[in-house]
């Protein structure tokens, strides 16, 4: 059997920031010029004492309620780089509040290019036999770990969740993929704390660090090379996909891979600009707002391509049903 | 000052909205220059090489216009 998406619901945390919000703990920062590069104007903050699985339940009760039965859930992936405990995997702690019976349930710690891996782990349990239909869900609240005056990451991080009903299907609608990875970039995008490194009640090590830069010319360089390849793995040409949906990094990631690729401008989605980098849950928001926009039909050609920590990329081809 | 600098250091200071760059220009001496604006260099740079400036790996860490030269003259760009 092969895989399909079924379908996607999300979750964003109530509390809403603005780029004015920034400047009441910077008011040295220049939030015109910021918004003008990151190119976006609002993120989601999840709320004291509410985490990454909180906000997953929410995304899987709304699947749960449309889409899928508990008892029939023979996975749960959860995508996180903010897990509820350093053990055991958060996956077990959001089977147990969504009261689903036993079933495959891990996590996986990746960030930006997350979806793309957590969609490849869903297609092979399901063309190997060993599960007919899950959820595979991203949530993060990266926010946490950023400090307010930040100037690299807090314009750009938000918080969110976003769960996929992924099924058995016969026709052959997810693939190929392209998966990539590169550990010499690890300190560039990094929390440095943990109990067997760094003492986890130190301050500095529990925040997020992003060297920008590095991580940007790492974007420009190999995200390309990521979609060429996967056109040729693939046989095709940029003019026969119809849509593009990137992780939704920022304005000025995303415009530099259309340069590079000279993809048409109309064959992007993006919706960054009201919800900001929701690292994982990036590309499952976007592929389902694009459905609600009807910018995806029955038929349609759609790549997906995340990248970022780690480093880590991957981009996958779907024919949407 | 040949040209080609002079054309660089106008890419700079465009990049970074502002009027005033010269060959002495760094991260240490100009506000503008934070990790944004060095994103903004990095991008006018990269569109003035047509994507060659995307493979320079050095090019994230350079803090000065100094060095933004002799980057691309080690790469034959310039």
């Amino acid at each position: 059997m092969k895989a399909s998406i079924k379908r996607i619901e999300y979750f964003l945390p109530e509390k809403k920031e603005n780029n004015e919000d920034l400047k009441v703990d910077n008011p040295d920062w220049r939030i015109e010029d910021i918004e003008k590069k990151t190119g976006i104007t609002n993120r989601r903050i999840s709320s004291k004492g509410q985490t990454a699985v909180d906000l997953a339940e929410e995304a899987c009760k709304k699947l749960i309620n449309s889409s899928i039965n508990p008892q029939d859930i023979d996975f749960i992936i959860l995508v996180t780089q903010s897990p509820e405990y350093p053990l055991p995997t958060s996956a077990c702690v959001l089977q147990d509040r969504l009261d689903v019976p036993s079933c495959i349930a891990f996590d996986i710690n990746l960030g930006c290019s997350g979806f793309i891996y957590g969609l490849a782990v869903s297609s092979s349990l399901i063309s190997s036999g060993l599960a007919q239909q899950g959820i595979l869900v991203c949530s993060d609240t990266y926010t946490k770990y950023i400090d307010k005056n930040d100037r690299t990451c807090r314009p750009l991080f938000s918080d969110a969740s976003a769960a996929v009903h992924i099924s058995a299907t016969k026709d052959d609608s997810i693939g190929p993929f392209e998966l990539g990875s590169d550990g010499s970039g690890f300190d560039k995008l990094i929390v440095p704390s943990s109990d067997s490194k760094l003492p986890s009640d130190n301050a500095i090590a529990n925040r997020l660090y992003m060297s920008g830069p590095d991580v940007f010319m790492f974007t420009m360089n190999m995200v390309p090379k990521a979609v060429n390849s996967l056109l040729r793995k693939a046989n095709k040409n940029i003019s026969d996909i119809d849509l593009f949906v990137f992780h939704q990094a920022s304005k000025l990631v995303i415009d530099s891979i259309i340069r590079h690729l000279e993809l048409p401008e109309d064959k992007v989605f993006t919706n960054y600009r009201y919800i900001g980098n929701t690292v994982s849950a990036t590309i499952p928001i976007a592929l389902n707002d694009a459905i609600k926009e009807n910018r995806i039909n029955s038929g349609d050609l759609i790549m997906l391509v995340g990248f970022g920590v780690g480093y880590s990329w991957g981009g996958v081809l779907v024919k949407w049903q | 000052m040949s040209d080609i600098e002079e054309e660089i250091i106008g890419i700079i200071a465009k990049s970074l909205e502002v009027g005033e760059i010269n060959i002495n220009s760094s991260v240490e001496n100009t506000e503008e220059w934070d990790s944004l604006g060095h994103l903004s260099i990095l991008v006018s740079l990269d569109k003035r090489f047509n994507g060659e400036v995307a493979g320079i790996k050095k090019m994230a860490n350079i803090d000065s216009v100094k060095s933004i030269l002799n980057v691309l003259k080690n790469n034959n760009l310039i």
